[in-house]
């Protein structure tokens, strides 16, 4: 068994994408019981969800430029083009958007959600969209690997297949 | 900073208001240097000088912005007379037509 540091950094993007993913769906959870007993729990939920998707885009874009130039070719010669073309292209650049998203929700957690409905609707709407946008960019990556695996499927010799 | 009052009383505070506006702007704005970088190899080659890559100079641009944006409208408190239900609003609407926009650009331009 060899495993690299290349799968090591990309398990890694993945496992703390869909950790932030979880954590903003807890903290969405906690806002809709919004009580003075879970404020602190709350505030925390929002802490480990930018710290999740901070670690996903560190090591999600030390992959992405170390890593994957290669595999880029191979899909781009391969059966699903648009793996890359459209699902990694947009990928990358949504991703941007559900990492402001989680460095705005440990801000926005700092009001008194139990007792301002303006602020728990605020909290509400970051942390779902983080669920929403989040989500569409791991189903994104896994589009991404498949596209990586019919181009190496294709190029296998057909005993093999 | 931030009064307590705010809190109490179903507003933002302006922490809390400046940032939520900083962050809508910030990802309309990662939605057009996207569009546009790759529109433009000029912009594109020229955000790769700056990092060695493109996609990290426009995520250190990204984080600058929302962070400056915040700490100016925080300190200028512009945001905090926005009415939270329209700041809200308008950010789920950035979002929206980034998801839209971005997924409309790379599948068809």
């Amino acid at each position: 068994m060899h495993i690299s540091s290349s799968d090591v950094v990309l398990l890694a993007h993945a496992g703390f994408g869909v950790t932030g993913c979880l954590a903003a769906v807890w903290v969405f959870a906690e806002a809709l019981n919004a009580q003075p007993g879970n404020a602190v729990r709350l505030h925390r939920g929002a802490l480990l969800v930018a710290l999740c998707m901070c670690a996903a885009w560190i090591c999600g874009g030390y992959w992405y430029v170390h890593f994957y130039p290669p595999e880029r070719q191979l899909i781009l010669q391969g059966p699903w083009p648009f793996a890359h073309n459209l699902f990694m292209e947009a990928k990358e650049h949504l991703f941007f958007c559900t990492a402001i998203l989680a460095l705005l929700l440990p801000i926005a957690t700092r009001e008194k959600l139990y007792s301002n409905p303006a602020a728990r609707k605020l909290v509400l709407s970051i942390a779902g969209l983080i669920a929403i946008t989040g989500l569409t960019v791991e189903g994104a990556g896994a589009v991404i690997d498949h596209g990586v695996k019919v181009a190496l499927l294709e190029k296998a010799p057909k005993e093999n297949r | 900073m931030d009064s307590g009052a705010a809190s109490g009383s179903g507003r933002l505070t302006a922490t809390t208001s400046s940032f939520a506006l900083a962050a809508a702007i910030t990802v309309l704005f990662n939605t057009a240097l996207s569009c546009a970088k790759d529109a433009s190899a000029p912009l594109k080659a020229f955000l790769k000088s700056l990092t060695d890559h493109d996609w990290t100079t426009q995520g250190l641009i990204d984080l600058a912005l929302f962070i400056a944006l915040g700490l100016v409208f925080t300190k200028t408190r512009i945001a905090e007379s926005i009415d939270p239900g329209r700041l809200i609003l308008g950010l789920i609407g950035a979002v929206a037509v980034a998801g839209i926009g971005l997924g409309l650009w790379f599948a068809f331009v």
